[in-house]
């Protein structure tokens, strides 16, 4: 999300490492200090056209794009 | 009718079989919440605040407490004080004020007594002292440079910490160039747009009883979730989640309005301090005043398209007023662009307070405001370039891999499907009748997955109970019976499908994103796929031989060679059952997931219609809804959603707003006033199935109840358009604001 990138220098993607969102999370929190707050407190994750809520434990392989989306809600 | 039928020969989904809660609504059996009656129950009633803003200086209640009947009395200060921080702090403070009223209509005081007229009358008899502070009634105001605080509570969210603002979310989504391909374009048009509060209308009005008796709250309510009513009671009480159990009422119309709770913590504690049950009703009045309406929204949008027709950027800017607490519906509507392939896309969007009651889902929530913007500056292109509408979208129309304004690609969709479905319906084939004038437009809607739990217990007779916790709000009942007969192989009259409270069935998420027949019926499918398992176990046992030897062909067990029982005919899952003691005790399963690959679903709408330009009234007399279901379980109850959800839309369009005094006061708050569309009203509303099959779902379902009403503010715009040479830019396209238009010509 366009907000993020307050943490990133303006970048709208990044790269970072881990075998799960999480572990993804945790490197972009290391590498953009308060980005991985922000993700945790309100984000799901876009995944080869798929959208997960929750993410945290989700493994990711390499080079895998993830799009970090408003908690997608409805009516 | 079906556009597009699913090429898979399915002996149950597909079909229309009598909704199994059908007999029970129609002779009035079935309990909504208001129905429910406990022995010694008390009757509520809240005060509400008359402020739109206001410190509340001191509340008194010594007179209404000295009431005859009257039981107990709770203010603010009889609940636990969330941190700010808390996800439910808002709710919380909704639900009921804590030292400073938010909007005309913010609870503040609440009584029960024997009566409901006893109760009434104590809180009239309730004194509140108040100090008006400024109120926020306009987006515009809230944006204000220096604005007052419609909330000081409320920070800007996903952004590093800063001082209280108006601003609850603030996006921008952009990709490639927009100001050159706006230079390079050949047409462009720019136009603004807004749009007042609508409510969801449902004609059930808020209502649950509470019996807090036993120290733990058992809730009877009506929800689109109880998990969810259940979690959030629990928040505003400060109690454990396991202290409350929550029964599911039957619903009486949701639409988004009742994901989340005005009511029950408020009736919890009366009943805790009273000691007795107690029910709490809302008057149409408060439905209207205090449970959410849809946001405001102010939009403007710019499209640059080349003579040909290619769509080459957007450049958007959208803000949503959502009452006096924050929400996302600025970042969900720039979310929800994602119609057309746009190489240069730029979407500036606010989430804007306001001190209004606080705004709630309405199916697709923030999808119809800026689609009703959106495809009316496309009809314009279209009608500059001198394209078939149709034909401009169909060459611009998102395909698998395209990108949303998200910058996720699209799944597989089926917007193409539809665009081609409605170009070759009966309606946009045939002329409109002599005075009438015609306009489409296109919606988008992501749908949702989250958690899911089913329950299936196979009885000795061959039947079956399917258990889930996602309430019926719009024919889930019928389709999870459909799925568990067409994977079971059973006659979907021998199942039973039960709505379970929260103590007798798994966690499942609230019935938001168009998700139940999606997730939980992807539940129920493999719950209904474990016992199969079993099934061929038992059967195993029974013919003699391995597993692995026995297929299930529906509805029974079949060895080759060998069969089953006495005649050697295959072993029905009623023979199965019937000797369940004798192969190992009763068969059931339950499966529980967190569902991902909700597939979105596009529709496409066409509306045929006269304007009378002596009063400005406008008359719809054809309209088709075109919609991608991915796989229709249960096409009358699609075909439903479809005609609903138009029905709303079109009384969005043409009649439905809050109307506010100068002091944020709403002035038409009964359905006489807020005048939403009747059967009277309205044509038949033609529907066209499209299935483009979801292949994240075992039977290829998209939820289909909220795409529905994002279409029909720009069909019925662009048609007006068509009709009078007038672009609306103002919802509602009520007869005074067509009239207005109409002699500005």
């Amino acid at each position: 999300m366009s907000q993020h990138r307050a943490f990133t220098g303006g970048e709208a993607v990044v790269r970072a490492n881990g075998a799960t969102v999480g572990q993804v999370i945790n490197d972009l929190e290391a590498n953009y200090p308060g980005l991985g707050s922000a993700l945790r407190a309100g984000s799901s994750a876009g995944i080869g056209g798929e959208i997960h809520a929750e993410p945290e434990y989700l493994k990711v392989a390499s080079d895998t794009e993830i799009y970090f989306l408003a908690p997608v809600v409805g009516g | 009718m079906t556009a597009t039928e699913n090429p898979t020969n399915y002996k149950w989904i597909g079909t229309r079989p009598i909704r199994h809660d059908g007999f029970d609504k129609v002779v009035g059996k079935a309990r909504f919440a208001a129905d429910l009656n406990l022995p010694g129950q008390l009757h509520g009633s809240i005060v509400r605040s008359p402020h739109a803003h206001a410190k509340v200086v001191s509340i008194d209640t010594s007179a209404a407490e000295a009431m005859p009947g009257v039981k107990a009395v709770v203010t603010g200060d009889d609940f636990p004080a969330l941190d700010p921080t808390h996800p439910n702090f808002d709710t919380a403070v909704n639900c009921m004020a804590r030292g400073e009223v938010f909007y005309n209509g913010h609870a503040i005081a609440a009584v029960t007594a024997t009566t409901r007229e006893e109760a009434k009358a104590a809180a009239a008899a309730i004194e509140v002292e108040y100090e008006l502070l400024p109120a926020i009634l306009s987006i515009a105001d809230s944006m204000a440079e220096g604005a007052p605080l419609a909330n000081s509570n409320n920070y800007t969210r996903f952004v590093p910490p800063g001082d209280p603002s108006n601003l609850a979310t603030v996006t921008n989504l952009d990709r490639g160039d927009v100001d050159q391909a706006m230079a390079d374009a050949d047409v462009v048009v720019e136009m603004g747009f807004d749009c007042a509060h609508v409510h969801q209308g449902y004609i059930e009005p808020h209502a649950c009883v509470v019996d807090s008796g036993d120290g733990k709250a058992n809730v009877w309510c009506s929800s689109q979730g109880h998990f969810r009513v259940r979690s959030m009671t629990a928040d505003v009480l400060g109690v454990e989640n396991s202290k409350v159990k929550v029964t599911p009422a039957e619903i009486g119309g949701g639409f988004g309005g009742k994901t989340t709770i005005y009511l029950e913590p408020i009736a919890a504690k009366l009943s805790e301090k009273s000691g007795r049950p107690v029910k709490l009703v809302m008057s149409r009045e408060e439905v209207l005043r205090a449970s959410g309406p849809a946001p405001s929204a102010e939009l403007r949008i710019k499209v640059g398209a080349t003579n040909d027709g290619e769509l080459t950027a957007i450049d958007g800017w959208m803000a949503y007023g959502v009452g006096a607490f924050g929400d996302m519906a600025g970042l969900i509507g720039a979310m929800s662009v994602a119609s057309y392939k746009f190489p240069n896309l730029r979407m500036e969007t606010y989430t804007a307070l306001t001190n209004t009651p606080k705004s709630a889902a309405y199916r697709a929530p923030s999808a119809p405001h800026a689609a009703w913007a959106i495809e009316s500056v496309v009809d314009e292109i279209a009608s500059e370039l001198g394209m078939d509408p149709i034909d401009l979208r169909l060459k611009n129309a998102a395909v698998e891999g395209d990108l949303t304004a998200m910058g996720m690609p699209h799944p597989k969709v089926g917007l193409v499907e539809c665009l081609e479905a409605m170009k070759a319906s009966g309606h946009y084939q045939s002329e409109p009748v002599e005075g009438a004038s015609r306009g489409m437009a296109v919606g988008f809607w992501f749908n949702i997955g989250e958690e899911s739990s089913a329950t299936v217990n196979l009885n000795e007779d061959g039947t079956a109970n399917v258990i889930t916790g996602s309430p019926d709000i719009g024919g889930s009942r019928a389709s999870m019976a459909l799925m568990a007969a067409e994977t079971l192989g059973i006659d979907v009259y021998s199942i039973t499908p039960i709505v379970a409270d929260t103590e007798s069935v798994g966690f499942t998420d609230v019935t938001e994103g168009s998700r139940a027949t999606f997730a939980t019926g992807k539940a129920v499918v493999e719950a209904c796929e474990d016992l199969i398992g079993q099934l061929k176990a038992r059967a195993a046992t029974i013919m003699g031989v391995e597993v692995d030897e026995v297929a299930w062909v529906d509805g029974a067990a079949v060895s080759p060679g060998h069969g089953g029982g006495e005649s050697g005919e295959p072993l029905t899952l009623a023979q199965i059952t019937a000797q369940a003691k004798r192969t190992g005790g009763p068969l059931t399963a339950t499966a529980s997931l967190n569902a991902a690959g909700a597939g979105p679903s596009f529709a496409v709408h066409c509306a045929d219609l006269k304007v009378d330009e002596e009063t400005g009234e406008t008359e719809i007399v054809r309209y088709t809804a075109v919609q991608d279901a991915g796989t229709a379980i249960h096409p009358s109850y699609v075909e439903g959603q479809m005609q609903g959800g138009s029905v709303q839309g079109i009384g969005w369009a043409l009649n439905e707003e809050y109307i506010y005094d100068a002091n944020g006061a709403m002035e038409n708050a009964s359905f006489l006033d807020y005048r939403i569309p009747v059967a009277s009203d309205l044509p038949l509303i033609e529907t066209i199935i499209v299935e483009v099959p979801n292949p994240a779902h075992p039977y290829g379902v998209r939820g289909v109840g909220e795409t529905g009403i994002v279409p029909p503010m720009a069909t019925i715009g662009n048609a007006i358009k068509a009709a009078t040479g007038v672009r609306m830019t103002s919802l509602p396209m009520s007869p005074p604001k067509v009239l207005k238009k109409l002699n500005e010509r």
